[in-house]
């Protein structure tokens, strides 16, 4: 399929079938929509106009770039395991209110993961691993710093099992930076591939979701221990990674305030709650997008002044980007990745832990329970018939399974507020691109 | 081509499979991860050999 859309006054056509993205003026995009059915009026397109347009639209398609029939068909997924997610701690020292996992108990008891069962779940990634040579563990809670030695000390252990079988562990932890004092930075920043933080922009912003158990901002308690880890992060990776809610559509802001702050690897996300007060709704989606488009003028901006930064969601890589498999079979939760409880449950990811119709099985079990394993790995972007006429779907692989469930009962109907946002961020990523190709070729000029 | 132009030219779309890449869910989000913001891992490796992955 043909897209055609605009940003401000740059016009783009982006095929999905050859994932090619193409700049024209305002009569190219209105041609187009014309050939591809729409009733727009051309009144304004001459005809020496038409003729140039309509070659280029053929060379186009000649060439493979316009009109390239999608692929339909890929490789079965294999049953290697890549990645678990361990719930290090059922427990957390902050009281965020839109936190999906109940402030960290995940609707059960707080506790926290014992060795013994940290090691068993090692053990379990690495015997489900078939031949795939680098394993991923995500440390997670809760607040996963409250289990420290835990931590470090499956570190230690996944390490030397990794490397007896000739392969070898990437990790990575999601923190609240509470307890990110200088010697866990020191063993973070020495082993850990990627360390996400957790920080929501502006205090304010911040302090009114992200409490302590005092029920206080936490704001001031968190953000000298998340600058100096970045400091010393180096060029290792990390992400300031926030949360915007319906409290603050003016999401933009508290980028800016996190770039401002001195980090420049940044995540924002909307957040996930039925919280009537928070809940991001249809009625706020048009402002939501409205806001990525600022941000996207001002990200623009700080680049052009040699201030820029990464902001996770404007990232597209159209040309280096993963494979047709990859895209088509989405995150892997439930399949290729699993979450892993304190007591050694086995579910999809973190996101369905604790739901009881996901379980699926135990780490001291050996394997994961086939039936519900077969449920993930035979969806994918095509059992996702929504997606079928959409633009982003090679992109963002049908959305989230978990999102995708708990709004509308199954894994593979999308959920349609996280679709529209999902659509602006890529034409914004797109708009991106193409101001950065731009600039590219007016240098080599 | 005259009026037209190609910002993004990806090489033919491949259906590798080589499982490689990494989980989506270990990036950022954990929430609204986009898979097409990742970059082929295999790719990475061929243009950066030092990273020896």
């Amino acid at each position: 399929m043909v897209h055609v859309f605009h940003y401000k006054e740059h016009y783009y056509i982006f095929d999905t079938g050859s994932s090619s993205l193409h700049e024209c003026d305002e009569k190219g995009a209105l041609l187009m929509r014309e050939k591809l059915g729409e009733a727009v009026d051309t009144s304004s397109v001459s005809e020496t106009e038409r003729k140039e347009y309509e070659a280029d639209f053929a060379e186009l398609e000649r060439q493979g770039l316009l009109f390239k029939e999608e692929v339909r068909a890929y490789p079965p997924k294999s049953n290697e395991v890549k990645a678990l997610c361990l719930h290090i701690c059922h427990d957390c020292n902050l009281r965020c209110r839109y936190c999906f996992a109940d402030e960290g108990a995940y609707h059960a008891k707080r506790e926290f993961m014992t060795l013994e069962v940290a090691q068993k779940a090692v053990d379990f990634l690495i015997e489900n691993s078939g031949n795939r040579k680098v394993l991923e563990t995500d440390f997670f809670g809760g607040e996963p710093l409250m289990n420290f030695d835990v931590v470090k000390e499956t570190v230690y252990y996944a390490k030397e099992q990794a490397a007896k079988r000739g392969k070898r562990f990437l990790f990575t932890l999601t923190t609240n930076g509470l307890l990110l004092k200088d010697d866990i930075a020191d063993f973070l920043n020495k082993e850990f591939e990627n360390v996400v933080l957790s920080l929501d922009g502006r205090k304010e912003v911040h302090d009114a979701v992200r409490k302590t158990v005092n029920g206080k901002g936490s704001f001031d308690l968190v953000i000298e221990n998340l600058k100096n880890f970045v400091k010393i992060r180096g060029d290792r990776h990390y992400y300031v990674r926030g949360t915007f809610t319906a409290k603050n559509l003016d999401f933009s802001k508290d980028v800016l305030f996190l770039a401002d702050s001195g980090f420049d690897s940044i995540s924002m996300e909307p957040v996930v709650t039925d919280i009537p007060d928070l809940a991001i709704t249809k009625e706020h989606l048009a402002r939501v997008c409205d806001e990525y488009d600022v941000l996207c003028d001002k990200y623009l901006e700080y680049e052009a002044k040699g201030k820029g930064f990464n902001f996770f969601h404007f990232n597209v890589d159209l040309e280096g980007g993963p494979c047709l498999s990859k895209r088509v079979s989405a995150c892997g939760a439930g399949n290729e990745y699993f979450s892993v409880l304190p007591n050694g449950d086995i579910y999809p990811c973190h996101q369905f832990a604790g739901d009881k119709d996901f379980r699926m099985g135990s780490v001291f079990e050996g394997k994961p329970d086939e039936n519900i394993r077969s449920k993930f790995k035979n969806s994918c972007l095509f059992t996702r018939k929504k997606c079928d006429g959409c633009f982003a779907k090679f992109i963002c692989s049908g959305g989230c399974s978990a999102n995708n469930y708990h709004y509308n009962g199954d894994i593979d109907e999308p959920y349609g507020i996280t679709c529209e946002m999902m659509k602006k961020r890529v034409e914004n990523a797109m708009h991106i691109l193409a101001v950065r190709k731009e600039k590219a070729a007016r240098e080599e000029r | 081509m005259n009026k037209i132009k190609t910002v993004a030219r990806p090489a033919e779309r491949k259906v590798t499979a080589c499982g490689e890449c990494r989980s989506t869910c270990q990036s950022a989000c954990k929430t609204s991860c986009t898979v097409g913001n990742q970059s082929c891992e295999r790719i990475q490796r061929e243009e950066n050999p030092e990273k020896n992955r």
